[in-house]
């Protein structure tokens, strides 16, 4: 993968270099993908330029190869989320990583939230008014990550970079990536629909969320969003209810105190994901 | 179409092999007991060890979350400290052959001396038995037993769940406080903790 990938990367050159088109190809939107243990990872900005007082996204994508992986914000029972250090130019202000649904995986009593593959991690980046137009702009970041197979994992960091002129007017996005950042807001867990509720009550060793759609929801997984809070590797409970659905999550052995909400991902399937910040119920005693 | 029949499946199995999943050993219940071979050809038995504190240190020299303490020196620093005062520490390798962490005899003595590691013993465990029997979950993984033969620890070695060995000046090193806790007889403040490194590398695991 890394081969063919920096094949591509000299064949872009040469056909730039061949034609003279080098500068105005606009191949300055991203960095070449930086070689990291059993991949590549490089940034991508979803704009040609940066305008003073506009919001603008970048996206920090990994390519791994088959069999390895990454971590969600929460990675499960084991491993740690990529951490991004950000070198930003005066009056850049990156914001919070935007995390795409996971998958689950793993075996019996060690379970993780993972990303494998191909995977785009949004990040917003918003240029102060008073930024001043320059024809290059270096936005810096020093990414952190663990990645593992089923034998192994093995620590990863890279220096990446990304530079951008920045212009006195309202930013254009760069088509040659467009199709590439519609697919990664796809993935982005939503706020459900307005019209949902979700509540949560406790019992003993569970929490039971129900969720009310307006409609009978056929299948759901609950991703938690915080950690040690239920239990990763226990089946959930799962009932299809006449407006909605009802689960049923064991708690995690690592929770000691009442917690007041509880917050995940709710995956639908076919890629619908929903947000969930449920009020919890304090746990009843029966008389 | 496929995918949901993949799931099915998949959902039925889970709901099939739950039953028989033995549950991790809970804060101040009996530890379970276990016969284990160390790599100085010894076997110890946890019901030999009654009287004494044990200290459980999950293992794998290649984690990136196991070299953070050993090549900062704090796991051994802990060790000497804690087995000088009478702990019995063993360092367990859960790691299946072919997996990273998988070690022979020779090449663990060979470990310990090179990084001046001072366990009681390091209990070779290549079926995993040991660490399923606590279900260990991460390199490292610390699990405290009192002279009772009662778990009053699980969980992580300090409050910084990372790979850099900079964080260790300003951990809360839990395995240290829950000693001394015990010790002095009190209460352990924090008996549980969520463990944090890379997975175990159990043989037949599917990640």
């Amino acid at each position: 993968m890394i081969y063919s990938m920096s094949r591509h990367t000299r064949a872009l050159l040469s056909f730039c270099l061949a034609l003279g088109l080098c500068f105005l190809s606009g191949i300055n939107h991203s960095t070449f993908a930086a070689s990291i243990p059993h991949g590549t990872v490089d940034l991508v900005a979803e704009n040609s330029w940066i305008a003073p007082g506009y919001g603008s996204t970048v996206g920090l994508h990994f390519k791994m190869e088959p069999g390895w992986h990454i971590y969600w914000v929460n990675p499960g029972d084991s491993g740690e989320p990529p951490k991004i250090t950000w070198q930003l130019p005066q009056g850049l202000v990156a914001g919070e990583m935007q995390w795409p649904a996971p998958h689950k995986m793993g075996a019996s009593t060690i379970v993780n939230y993972v990303y494998d593959g191909d995977v785009v991690l949004l990040i917003p980046v918003n240029a102060a008014a008073s930024i001043a137009p320059t024809s290059q702009a270096k936005l810096g970041a020093m990414v952190r990550f663990l990645i593992c197979s089923d034998q192994m994992c093995v620590p990863g960091k890279a220096q990446l970079s990304l530079e951008l002129p920045v212009r006195a007017r309202p930013p254009a996005l760069d088509s040659s990536v467009e199709s590439m950042f519609t697919a990664a807001r796809a993935k982005l867990p939503q706020s459900a629909p307005a019209s949902w509720k979700f509540s949560a009550r406790e019992t003993r060793d569970s929490f039971v969320v129900d969720v009310a759609a307006g409609h009978a929801i056929a299948q759901a997984y609950f991703y938690p969003l915080v950690e040690s809070q239920i239990d990763n590797a226990a089946p959930q409970g799962f009932e299809a209810t006449t407006l909605g659905a009802r689960l049923s999550l064991h708690k995690s052995d690592q929770l000691v105190n009442h917690i007041s909400r509880l917050k995940g991902v709710l995956e639908l399937g076919h890629g619908e994901a929903y947000l969930v910040d449920a009020p919890v119920a304090a746990a009843t005693r029966k008389p | 179409m496929r995918r949901s029949a993949f799931a099915l499946i998949a959902g039925a199995l889970i709901l099939l092999v739950a039953p028989l999943l033995i549950s991790a050993p809970k804060i101040g219940e009996p530890a379970p007991d276990f016969s284990a071979a160390a790599s100085n050809g010894k076997t110890y038995h946890l019901t030999d060890l009654r009287g004494k504190f044990v200290v459980l240190e999950w293992h794998n020299n290649g984690c990136p979350y196991t070299r953070k303490h050993y090549e900062s020196g704090n796991m051994q620093r802990l060790q000497k400290e804690w087995t000088a005062k009478g702990v019995e520490w063993f360092t367990v390798i859960s790691s299946a052959p072919g997996t990273q962490g998988y070690v022979t005899a020779v090449q663990e003595n060979a470990y310990l001396a090179k990084m001046g590691a001072a366990p009681t013993a390091a209990l070779l465990d290549p079926s995993g038995d040991l660490g399923h029997l606590y279900d260990a979950k991460t390199t490292p993984h610390m699990i405290i037993i009192n002279p009772q033969g009662v778990v009053i620890y699980d969980g992580a070695i300090d409050d910084h769940p990372t790979s850099d060995a900079g964080d260790i000046p300003n951990s809360k090193n839990y395995v240290q406080a829950a000693l001394a806790d015990a010790m002095a007889g009190r209460p352990v403040t924090t008996a549980v903790s969520r463990p944090y490194g890379c997975s175990v590398k159990y043989a037949g695991a599917s990640h």
